[in-house]
Formats: C-alpha cells, sequence, structure tokens
C-alpha cells in the first residue's frame, strides 16, 4: 500500500495474515455477543423495526471484518541501520521512529489467541511512556529473530538516558 | 550552611571493607505518627460536632476519659509499628551506590547507582522543620516510586549526607569524610507578590470567582441558602489548590553551583532540590493568558525520576512557578548552555523571543502552512518548530503560550501522526517523546512533507549529538 509517509530507501515488512484472523475473531466475537442479546430482545419485543437493526448488524459485521484485514497491511516495519520504523492506521495514520541506542527492554508477548494462531507481539521500550514501538502479528521465529536482534543493537549503543 | 564537626555526621568515612551502616534518627518514629493524632483528632471533632449539632447533649467525663484513652492508645500503637520500622531500615553510602535496607516483615534492600543519580531533595515538613530535622530524597530513573527516601536525619547531617552524595555522583575527587558543599550563586528569588499575583492570575482563581459568582447570584434569586453547602465542596477544592500553588512557590529561589541547579522553595514545607546539569530532558517555558499582563513565564522540566505522584511530582518539576522573561531567559540558559549561542547564531538578535511569543516564520521557524487554519483556527499561526545546533524548539498556542525545548541527544523517540482532517489538508503533527512529566513537544499541523523530512533529519541529529554526549559523572567531563 502507498503511503504518504513513505521515506527515502526504506524497505517496509508487512506483518503475519494471521493477525487478520486473530483480529477477525475478536471483532466477530463481540459483534455475535451484541447479535445474541439483540436477537433475544426481538424474540421478547417483537417488532418489524428488528429487520432494520439485523441489517445494520450484518452491515457493522461485514465493515469490522474488511477494516481488520485493511488496518493490519497499514502495519509495517522496517530496521535501519541506528533505528527501528514502525508505522500504522489507515484514517489516523502515524508513523514512529525508536532509535536503538535509547531502547531499554524489549518485551515480546503472545496472548491465548495469538498462540492458537501462532503470532507474537514485539514491543520496543524507551525511558518514554509515549514511545509508541509494538509491532503485532509476528511469527515466533521473526519475534525472537527480532527481539534477539534488537537486544544486541541497543547494547552495542547503550548511553544510560 | 556551615558544617559542624565530623564526630557527630552519619557519614562513615569510606572505611576499608565492611561499609558502616548508618541508622536514621532515633525521633523519626514520633515525626511520622503525629499525623495520626492529627487525623484521630479531627475525625473526632466531626463526629462530636455532628452529633452537637443535632442537638445531643455535649460529652460526659466519662466519655471524654475513653476517647483520651483510645486516642492514646492509638498514638502508643503507632509509634511503636513505627519505631520497629525504623529499627530495620540501615542505609549506607559507598563510592558506587547508596544503600537502603528496610522492611520488618518483608525485607527489602534497595541499591541505588550514584552515576545515574538524577536529583536530591531536601524536604522539610512543617513539624520536622521546626524541630531540626529534614528527610533526604534520592531520585533515580526509574519511574514512580523509585527514590530512596532517608526520613528523619538531622539537619545539618542530611546537608552533609546530600553534598557527599553529588560529590560521589559528580566524581569529584576530595580528602577526608566530609565533601566540601559547592559554592553556589543565587540567580533568581521570586519575591512573594509575584507568586501571590500568579496565583490571583491563574485560571483556578477564575474558576473560583465563577463558582461565587454563581452561588451568589443563586443565592439572591433563589432566597434558598441550602446552594452554599452544595457548593462547598468545588470551593474547598479550589481553594486548596490556590493555597498548594501559593505555599509551594513562595520563597522560591534559584542558585547556580557546580552540582548544578539549587532550587529552595515552600512556606511551611521548605525544600531544597538539586538538579545536576545534564539531567534535564526536555524544558517548557508557558504563560497562562492573564500572566501576559506582567509578561511572566512559568519554566518546567522533565527530570527522569520525577514521573507521577501527583502534584509532588509537579511541583518536583517547576524551575521556577512564576518569573520575568530575562529571569526565565537566565535559568534556561543554564540549564541547556549552548542554546543561547545558537539562537544567536541562526535567530539574530530577536533570539528566544521569536518562540515566546512569534506568529511568524521569521528567523528559520518551519510553521504550519495556511491551510492549518481550517484545523485550528485560533492559533495556527503559532504553530512551529526550528532547529537550532543543539536543540529543537517546538512552539505552541496563541491564548496560553508555550514553547518547549528538547536537546538533540535527549530525544528518545520520534512520531508523526495525521488524522483524517489533517489528510485531506495535507498536514501532519510532528512529537518528540521525553521521560515522563509536563513537557510533551507536538509541532501541530506541519505540511506533511515538512514532518516527515524533519522527522528523518531530527532521528540523524538525535544520533549524532548522543554519540558526542560527555560522561553520566559531570565533574570529570572535559572543560567542567
Amino acid at each position: 500500500m502507498d503511503s504518504p509517509f513513505d521515506l527515502p530507501d526504506v524497505r517496509w515488512t508487512p506483518v503475519s495474515g494471521r493477525l487478520v484472523t486473530a483480529r477477525r475473531i475478536v471483532s466477530g466475537a463481540g459483534m455475535l455477543a451484541l447479535g445474541v442479546l439483540g436477537a433475544g430482545a426481538a424474540v421478547l419485543l417483537p417488532s418489524s423495526w428488528w429487520f432494520l437493526a439485523a441489517a445494520a448488524w450484518v452491515a457493522l459485521l461485514g465493515w469490522q471484518l474488511w477494516l481488520a484485514g485493511r488496518q493490519v497491511r497499514a502495519i509495517g516495519y522496517a530496521e535501519r541501520e541506528e533505528d527501528l520504523l514502525v508505522r500504522r492506521g489507515i484514517l489516523f495514520r502515524s508513523l514512529s521512529v525508536v532509535p536503538y541506542g535509547r531502547m531499554q527492554y524489549v518485551d515480546v508477548s503472545a496472548g491465548p489467541l495469538e498462540r492458537w494462531l501462532g503470532i507474537a507481539t514485539v514491543q520496543l521500550h524507551t525511558a518514554s511512556a509515549s514511545s509508541d514501538a509494538t509491532i503485532p502479528g509476528l511469527v515466533p521465529q521473526e519475534a525472537s529473530r527480532l527481539r534477539d536482534r534488537l537486544s544486541r543493537r541497543g547494547e552495542s549503543r547503550l548511553a544510560g538516558l | 550552611m556551615s558544617d559542624e564537626p565530623a564526630a557527630s555526621a552519619p557519614v562513615p568515612p569510606p572505611a576499608a571493607g565492611e561499609p558502616r551502616w548508618e541508622r536514621l534518627h532515633p525521633v523519626t518514629p514520633v515525626l511520622r505518627s503525629w499525623r495520626v493524632l492529627v487525623v484521630l483528632l479531627v475525625l473526632y471533632g466531626q463526629e462530636r460536632g455532628r452529633s452537637a449539632a443535632s442537638g445531643q447533649d455535649l460529652p460526659g467525663h466519662v466519655e471524654v476519659l475513653v476517647a483520651a484513652a483510645a486516642l492514646v492508645g492509638c498514638v502508643v500503637v503507632a509509634v511503636a509499628l513505627s519505631a520497629l520500622s525504623w529499627r530495620a531500615t540501615r542505609f549506607t553510602v559507598d563510592d558506587e551506590a547508596v544503600r537502603l535496607n528496610s522492611g520488618v516483615v518483608a525485607k527489602r534492600q534497595r541499591v541505588a547507582r550514584l552515576d545515574r543519580l538524577q536529583a536530591v531533595d531536601v524536604v522539610q515538613p512543617l513539624v520536622a522543620r521546626l524541630l531540626g530535622f529534614a528527610e533526604l530524597r534520592v531520585e533515580v530513573a526509574g519511574g514512580a516510586g523509585s527514590q530512596v527516601k532517608l526520613a528523619y536525619l538531622r539537619e545539618a547531617d542530611a546537608q552533609r549526607l546530600r553534598n557527599l552524595l553529588l560529590a560521589r555522583s559528580a566524581g569529584l575527587a576530595f580528602e577526608g569524610d566530609a565533601a566540601p558543599e559547592a559554592p553556589e550563586e543565587q540567580l533568581v528569588e521570586v519575591p512573594f507578590g509575584r507568586v501571590a499575583g500568579s496565583v490571583a492570575l491563574s485560571g483556578a482563581m477564575v474558576a473560583l470567582l465563577v463558582v461565587l459568582a454563581g452561588v451568589v447570584v443563586s443565592v439572591v434569586v433563589t432566597g434558598e441558602v441550602g446552594v452554599l453547602f452544595g457548593a462547598a465542596a468545588p470551593l474547598v477544592g479550589l481553594l486548596g489548590g490556590l493555597w498548594t500553588a501559593l505555599s509551594k512557590g513562595a520563597n522560591w529561589r534559584v542558585a547556580a553551583s557546580p552540582d548544578g541547579l539549587r532550587l529552595r522553595s515552600g512556606l511551611l514545607e521548605s525544600r531544597t532540590q538539586t538538579v545536576p546539569p545534564g539531567r534535564v530532558q526536555a524544558v517548557r517555558l508557558s504563560q497562562p493568558l492573564l500572566w501576559r499582563l506582567f509578561g511572566w513565564w512559568r519554566v518546567q522540566v522533565n527530570v527522569a525520576g520525577f514521573a507521577g505522584e501527583g502534584s509532588e511530582a509537579a511541583s518536583a518539576s517547576t524551575l521556577l512557578p512564576v518569573a520575568s522573561a530575562a529571569e526565565a531567559r537566565a535559568v534556561l540558559s543554564l540549564v541547556l548552555p549552548a542554546l543561547e549561542a545558537d539562537l544567536a547564531a541562526t535567530q539574530g538578535p530577536a533570539g528566544l523571543a521569536a518562540g515566546l511569543s512569534g506568529t511568524s516564520a521569521e528567523g528559520g521557524w518551519l510553521v504550519a502552512p495556511r491551510s492549518a487554519r481550517w484545523v485550528d483556527p485560533v492559533s495556527w499561526r503559532r504553530s512551529g518548530a526550528l532547529v537550532t545546533e543543539g536543540a529543537l524548539l517546538v512552539r505552541r498556542g496563541r491564548l496560553r503560550r508555550e514553547l518547549d525545548v528538547v536537546p538533540h541527544e535527549r530525544t528518545q523517540s520520534l512520531l508523526v501522526a495525521q488524522g483524517p482532517l489533517q489528510r485531506r489538508l495535507g498536514l501532519a503533527s510532528l512529537a518528540l517523546h521525553s521521560t515522563s512529566g509536563p513537557v510533551s513537544p507536538r509541532a501541530e499541523h506541519l505540511a506533511l512533507a515538512d514532518a516527515t523530512a524533519l522527522l528523518d533529519e531530527q532521528a540523524t541529529r538525535a544520533r549524532a549529538a548522543r554519540a558526542a554526549a560527555g560522561p553520566e559523572r559531570w565533574m570529570e567531563r572535559p572543560g567542567a
């Protein structure tokens, strides 16, 4: 996808398509709960307006499923010589630059759903709470490779605060 | 502060082998527990007042006796518990670190490396101050609750310990047991009248007046006095906030010493804070709308280790609660010595003024394009960024003016963000991430190409500046 944030000479790595599945399952489960509630209410209070609500529900579900795919495709990262770039978002886009030398620690995490799908999240922490370098949806090999690489680079460029 | 004979010092001579563990002053349990007495008295008073108001009899002798006995019992228990904790607390200082062992049931040992020390505070709450005791707080970068608190010490001992910590942290070589106190030169003393004025012209005061006016109007219109009780809580809250601002800002003095900035403040509780050189991560100068009448500015900083902890953190990260532009500039040039020369080189005589109140691209400021008026009609002209040799300056705000300065080597990470409206107008905002604190620089609504170019260049500049940064022990830097 072409992004207005493209910097020269940067090759973006996309994240795994399994993240799309993960996000679709999460939003689908939420929609299902809403649907069950709505169906229950429709049985108790019959009204022809419920058809409209059902149509809206289907439209919302479709939109969420479609959005998950686009959002995941918008996520990308690039390891440059001295810093890590992370971009995300479609409507609200952002691009962050985190120098390896500022890194304090790296987190790799995976919830039950992520583990089942075989993906993990890598997060880079600096001394600033607002630094935003989270890369979701990495396959485990890539996650551990990235973790090791980031921590090696961080170590070699350690500069206190 | 004149040094007393070293014989009574709690600071051990750097003995060979075993470190000498010191205790806090034995008065600590009492100083820590007197609050219990006050809280209990207030609670009891409230309860009595309520029952008296509802028409019950005044307390009899028996009740007073029982209440007094309970009170004494509670205080004794509080002092005894505190004494146990005091017995378990020991500290020591060596060349590398300050160590604190504490805890009665769960033991805790904390070691804070002196080369990572961010600031040292000597705090004296009212009662401790009257009795000549002080609390020493050693701040290290580690977020909320990372400080090492030594409470209470004799005032002179606290001062001596502070000098020792700063000297060791600076890597200063000195003879004997006691480190010399760094000479200091007073730069700014904020007159009390100005502090009072700044509080009187603050947003909280305006809110207070609005609430008061509302109460008066509604009492007059409805003839009901009950409104007063409803408004009591917000009024007390606002008054409390104003009082805090006044008492923390009173007697504010800033001095320069080789150990860094020394800040003294406080009306009842006094506080002496030392921020060593190179610990300041970012600076903000801000001016609420009404302060423009007198040209006053507030100077705040981000220092790693002051994170969290509400109003305490807020007051710890204030360099000057209210200052004239000249004083603010003097303190700024002390915190960031290279800035003034940089600005003079790129800005000419206008210098800092364009950052403080400028609304144009004059002097090389990167400003928001005209299309930004659709997203920020009031202050789009103010929004801008300036790159100098050593720092990035970001200005914003038409009504409340703000100027943030971040040295290149202190930039943690950078972010360009773009919302849907900005995207339509070809704009983007650039945020610089600093350590936690009041300063969070963000250049709003720059042209997209400018923002991404600045992001890329700034990443390079920050790297170069970091590579050239000096050691953490500031007296070991060349030229120090």
